[in-house]
C-alpha cells in the first residue's frame, strides 16, 4: 500500500519530532516551536527552505506563490559559488500568482514557468517551492514537477515548505527531505576514495566553506558533495557514496544525516569551524571518523602548522585584546561557537545568550565559558545589567542591541548573518580580530550619545 | 506618447522588482505614530517584509504577525489568531493603533476581517491586502483609505489653513518632510498621511521599534476632515481625495501626478500661491528654483546625451522620467512593477510592466539604469552603470534621507544622475585609451 502513496510531501509531524534533535528531549510542551500569534519573530518554513537550497547556484529556484514570498528576499543570500555558469542563487524566479490562479489553479502557469526556466537558463535542476496560497488552493506541484522532469529530462524537485507549516528550521529539514528523496542516490560517481565526505548544512555563507575546504583537500579528504554551499546538483546526486557525513552548525539537518545513515550506512559527525580551537577539533574529528592512522597523523601535523601560522599573525592583536571582556548575545550554537573564537583571541567572554539554545548547547556554553560566566535566558532585558555588573568592553549581538551598547558606551559588533565577511576557519579568525579591534578602537560608541549643547 | 505594454505575457517573473500589497500596507501603518502593524498571515509574510524594510531603512521595524499555521488556516476564521495576537501584543506594549492587514493566505481561506474587527475593543484599523493582487502602491493606498474610512470623524466645517498631504509610497521619508515643510512655508498647517518623515527618517531614537515611533497621530487622523484641502501626490493615491471628501464634501481635492522637476514643482507652487492668496513664494523657494534652473543647465549636456532605463513603481517612474526629460534625458525604457493609469503619461519611448529579465533582453536600448538595488547586479551583467533608487536598497545606506523632489531635491537628483553618466563615459574613454595603448605596445 505504501507504494501507492506517491506524494512526495514529507510527513511534517515526523520531521517535527525528529528523534535526533536536542530540542525534543525533555520538553513537555511538544516539539520544535509552534509560533505564538502576535509574539513571533523569525522566518517561516519557506524562508528556511530557501536558505537551505538557494546556495545550489546551478539549480533554478522557482517560488510558486505571490510576491511576498520572494519579492524582497531574492539576491539577498550571501552564499558565493565557484559555479562557472550563471549564478542562479542570485536569480529570482516566481510565478507571481494572481486572483485567476487562486480561483482556477496555478498548475498550468507553473508548468509553463518551468518550461521558461529550463529553456532560457538550462539549470541542472529546478527546485519548485510551494507556498501557503498554492498549498491551500491545492496545486499539485508533485505532478507538475514529475511532468516537467519527463518533458525536459532535468530533475524538477518539489519542495513542500509552505510558510504556515512552521519556522525556518522545519523548512530547512523539509529541503533536506526533498533532496534526499529526489536527488541523492540518483547518479553513481565516476570514482570514489576512502576519504569522501559530504558537508551537510554548510551553506558557504560569506564564503566560510572556502576558509577550510582547501585544508581538507590538502589532507586528501575529498568533499564529494555539499548541502549546499558552493554545491552542485551533479555532486549531491552521488552523495550516497560518501564515507562520512559532516554536519556543520545546523541542528535542523539532523533528520537528513540520520536517514542517510539508515538508508546508506553513512555515519555522521557534527562540526563547527568557528575559531581556531573549533576548526582544529573539527578537522581532527573528521580524520578520526574516517579512521585512518596515517591521515590522523598528517592531520595533527597540519593543525600544528596552521595554529602556529595563525598564532604569529595574531601577535599584534594580543595586546589590544588583553584584559578585554565581551558579552555575547546571539542564538543557538553561536552561543558557544563564537565564544570559542573570542577566547582564541584572548577575550574573556563573561556572558552569552542561551535563549534559543538546546540543553546540549547550554551545557557546551557552560563548559566553554566556565562557572563564573552568565548564561542569559532573556538577553534583551538582561544584557544592560550584565554589562554593568561585569564591566564588559564589548557587546557582540544583532543590530537591535546596538542602542544598549551606545547607552553603556561600549564597543559593538554585529554578529548577525547580514554581515558580509566570513569569520570561519583559521583565517576567518584574523578577520574577526580585525573587526573587533576596529570596534574597540572606534570612538563612535563613546561619542555618539553625548549630551547635546542644550541638554543639562 | 509612449508605447505601453500593460501585461507581462510571461508565466512567471524572472528577477522581479515587484513588491507585494501587504508590504505596502505595512509601510503605510509605519507612518502612524505608536502603531503596531499586524500582518494576518503566516509568520514568513511578516518576516520577509520586516527584513526588507529593516535592511532598506537600516532601522528596526515594528511589525507583528498573526502566525497562521496549517492548523489554524483550516480551523480558524481569523477570530482566534487575530484576537490572540492583539492580546499578546498588549501584554508587551500599548499601541495607539493596531493595523491589521491580510495576505494571500488569509484571503484565500476567506477570513471575515470586518466581522472579527467589529468584535475587538483595542484601537484597530483593518484592510484587505491579498498579495496575489496589486502591489506596493495599492497596498499603501488601500491602507490610507482604511485609516480615513475607519478613523476620521465626519465634519462639516473646514479650516482653510489646513492641508492634508497624501504622498505616494515611493517617496522616501525626507521627501515627505521636504514637501510638508514646502507647503507649510506658504502659511498652511500640513498633516501628512501617512507620515514616514518622523518615523523612518534614520534618527537615533530611544525605543528599539517596539512600536513605530513618529508619524501621524491617531488624534490627527480622527480630526482630518476639517481640512480645507487634500493634496494627493502620485496617481496611485489619487482615490484618497474622494475617500476624505466622503467625510466632508467641502474639502477641496488637488491632485499632482508628481512634484518633481521644474514644471512639476511650478504647478504645485502655482496652486499654493493661488490657494494662499500670496503673490510671491517664500524667499527660500525662489532661491531653490534658481538653483534648480542652474542645475538643469549644468547637467543638460551630460544627461541630454544619455539613454535611460528606469525600473520602479509607476508613480516613481512618472516623477523621475519628468525630471530627466526636462534636461533632454532620453528615457528609452521604463519598467513598471504593476499596471497603473499613469503609465500612459510617462515621458518615455517605451513603458512596460515587467521584470529585470526584460531589462536584460533590451540591454541595447539604454546606458544608465535607475532602479532598486537589484539593478546593480543587472548593470554588472549588461555592462552599464546603475544609480540606486526605490525599494529595496540594500546596497547603500542613507536611502531615507535621499531627496529627489521639488526644486531642491530636483537639483540633487540631476547632479547624481549627471555625475553617474559622466563617470560612465570617463570609464569608457579610459578603457578605449588603454586598448589603443596596448595595440601600440603590441605593434
Amino acid at each position: 500500500m505504501e507504494g501507492l502513496l506517491v506524494s512526495s510531501k514529507p510527513k511534517i509531524k515526523e520531521l517535527l519530532v525528529e528523534s535526533a534533535c536536542e530540542h525534543n528531549k525533555g520538553h513537555k510542551k511538544g516539539p520544535c516551536n509552534t509560533p505564538t500569534p502576535g509574539a513571533t519573530t523569525g522566518g517561516c518554513a519557506l524562508d528556511g527552505a530557501q536558505i537551505a537550497l538557494f546556495p545550489f547556484a546551478d539549480a533554478a529556484h522557482l517560488i510558486h506563490g505571490p510576491m511576498s514570498c520572494v519579492g524582497g528576499a531574492w539576491e539577498t543570500r550571501l552564499t558565493p559559488t565557484s559555479w562557472p555558469g550563471r549564478d542562479l542563487t542570485q536569480t529570482g524566479f516566481a510565478t507571481d500568482i494572481n486572483t485567476n490562479d487562486v480561483v482556477f489553479s496555478g498548475e498550468k502557469k507553473l508548468a509553463e514557468a518551468i518550461d521558461h526556466v529550463i529553456t532560457h537558463y538550462a539549470p541542472e535542476a529546478v527546485f519548485v517551492y510551494s507556498t501557503c496560497v498554492t498549498a491551500l488552493t491545492g496545486d499539485d506541484i508533485d505532478a507538475v514537477c514529475r511532468q516537467g522532469s519527463e518533458r525536459h529530462g532535468t530533475p524538477c524537485v518539489p519542495v513542500h515548505a509552505p510558510g504556515f507549516v512552521g519556522a525556518k528550521n522545519l523548512g530547512s529539514r523539509i529541503a533536506g527531505e526533498a533532496v534526499l528523496r529526489h536527488l541523492i542516490g540518483t547518479k553513481e560517481p565516476e570514482d570514489t576514495t576512502p576519504f569522501d565526505i559530504n558537508l551537510i548544512g554548510e551553506h558557504n555563507n560569506t564564503g566560510e566553506l572556502w576558509r577550510y575546504r582547501h585544508l581538507l583537500e590538502e589532507l586528501g579528504i575529498r568533499v564529494r558533495s555539499t548541502f549546499s554551499g558552493d554545491g552542485r546538483i551533479a555532486s549531491i546526486r552521488t552523495a550516497h557514496r560518501a564515507k562520512l557525513n559532516v554536519i556543520v552548525c545546523a541542528k535542523s539537518l539532523i533528520s537528513m544525516t540520520r536517514k542517510m545513515e539508515e538508508q546508506y550506512g553513512i555515519p555522521w559527525i557534527s562540526c563547527s569551524f568557528y575559531g581556531m580551537t573549533d576548526t582544529s577539533n573539527s578537522i581532527l574529528a573528521i580524520a578520526e571518523a574516517l579512521g585512518d592512522a596515517d591521515l590522523i597523523a598528517r592531520t595533527r601535523a597540519l593543525i600544528a602548522r596552521e595554529e602556529a601560522r595563525l598564532e604569529e599573525k595574531l601577535i599584534p592583536y594580543r595586546a589590544v585584546f588583553a584584559g578585554k571582556k565581551a558579552v555575547l548575545n546571539t542564538g543557538g550554537n553561536k552561543s558557544w561557537s563564537i565564544a570559542s573564537a573570542l577566547q582564541d583571541l584572548g577575550i574573556e567572554v563573561v556572558a552569552t545568550s542561551v535563549r534559543k539554545s538546546t540543553e546540549a548547547d547550554k551545557a557546551k556554553a557552560r563548559q566553554y565559558l566556565g562557572e563564573d560566566a552568565i548564561l542569559m535566558t532573556s538577553p534583551a532585558s538582561q544584557q544592560a545589567q550584565v554589562i554593568d555588573d561585569t564591566g564588559a568592553h564589548l557587546l557582540l549581538a544583532g543590530g537591535r542591541s546596538l542602542y544598549t551598547a551606545i547607552k553603556k558606551r561600549i564597543a559593538f559588533t554585529d554578529v548577525n548573518q547580514e554581515k558580509k565577511k566570513s569569520y570561519g576557519g583559521y583565517d576567518g579568525l584574523l578577520v574577526l580580530a580585525e573587526d573587533l579591534k576596529n570596534s574597540l578602537q572606534n570612538p563612535v560608541f563613546e561619542l555618539v550619545d553625548r549630551k547635546a549643547p542644550w541638554q543639562k | 506618447m509612449a508605447e505601453v505594454r500593460r501585461k507581462t505575457g510571461k508565466p512567471l517573473q524572472v528577477n522581479p522588482h515587484k513588491l507585494s500589497q501587504p508590504m505596502g500596507a505595512t509601510l503605510a501603518f509605519l507612518g502612524v505614530d505608536r502603531c503596531m502593524p499586524l500582518m494576518h498571515g503566516a509568520q514568513g509574510c511578516a518576516s520577509f517584509t520586516k527584513v526588507m524594510f529593516t535592511r532598506h531603512f537600516c532601522e528596526p521595524i515594528a511589525l507583528q504577525t498573526t502566525a497562521v499555521t496549517d492548523v489554524t488556516a483550516v480551523l480558524d476564521g481569523g477570530d482566534y489568531s487575530i484576537t490572540e495576537s492583539i492580546k499578546n501584543i498588549g501584554d508587551k506594549v500599548c499601541p495607539a493603533l493596531i493595523g491589521v492587514h491580510t495576505t494571500g493566505l488569509t484571503e484565500t481561506k476567506g477570513d471575515d476581517l470586518r466581522g472579527v474587527a467589529s468584535k475587538i475593543e483595542a484601537p484597530l484599523v483593518y484592510v484587505n491586502t491579498p498579495d496575489y493582487q496589486g502591489g506596493l502602491e495599492s497596498g499603501w493606498t488601500l491602507t490610507v483609505q482604511a485609516l480615513i474610512e475607519q478613523l476620521t470623524e465626519p465634519c462639516e466645517r473646514t479650516d482653510a489653513r489646513k492641508v492634508v498631504l497624501v504622498p505616494h509610497v515611493s517617496m522616501q521619508p525626507i521627501e515627505v518632510e521636504k514637501l510638508r515643510e514646502f507647503i507649510e512655508a506658504f502659511g498652511f498647517e500640513v498633516v501628512a498621511v501617512p507620515d514616514l518623515s518622523s518615523s523612518l527618517d534614520n534618527h537615533l531614537g530611544e525605543k528599539q521599534a517596539s512600536l513605530s515611533g513618529g508619524g501621524v497621530t491617531v488624534a490627527e487622523l480622527e480630526g482630518l476632515a476639517d481640512a480645507g484641502a487634500v493634496v494627493t501626490v502620485g496617481a496611485s493615491v489619487k482615490p484618497v481625495g474622494a475617500t476624505l471628501q466622503k467625510k466632508n464634501p467641502a474639502i477641496r481635492h488637488r491632485h499632482f501626478d508628481h512634484v518633481s522637476g521644474l514644471v512639476g514643482t511650478d504647478e504645485l507652487v502655482a496652486w499654493l500661491l493661488e490657494t494662499s492668496a500670496r503673490d510671491t513664494p517664500p524667499a527660500v523657494v525662489e532661491r531653490w528654483r534658481k538653483r534648480l534652473q542652474d542645475a538643469m543647465l549644468d547637467s543638460h549636456f551630460s544627461i541630454g546625451q544619455t539613454r535611460f532605463l528606469l525600473v520602479a513603481e509607476p508613480d516613481h517612474l512618472a516623477a523621475m522620467a519628468a525630471s530627466l526629460r526636462e534636461v533632454g534625458g532620453k528615457v528609452a525604457l521604463a519598467i513598471a512593477t504593476v499596471d497603473s493609469p499613469v503609465l500612459g503619461d510617462i515621458e518615455a519611448d517605451r513603458v512596460i510592466v515587467g521584470d529585470l529579465e526584460d531589462a536584460e533582453q533590451l540591454r541595447d536600448d539604454y546606458d544608465i539604469i535607475i532602479g532598486n538595488f537589484h539593478t546593480e547586479a543587472l548593470a554588472h551583467r549588461v555592462g552599464k552603470r546603475a544609480v540606486m533608487r526605490g525599494f529595496p536598497n540594500y546596497e547603500e545606506i542613507g536611502s531615507a534621507l535621499k531627496n529627489d523632489v521639488l526644486y531642491e531635491g530636483g537639483a540633487y537628483f540631476l547632479f547624481d544622475i549627471a555625475n553617474a553618466a559622466e563617470r560612465m563615459r570617463e570609464s569608457e574613454v579610459h578603457h578605449a585609451r588603454e586598448r589603443i595603448k596596448q595595440q601600440g605596445a603590441a605593434a
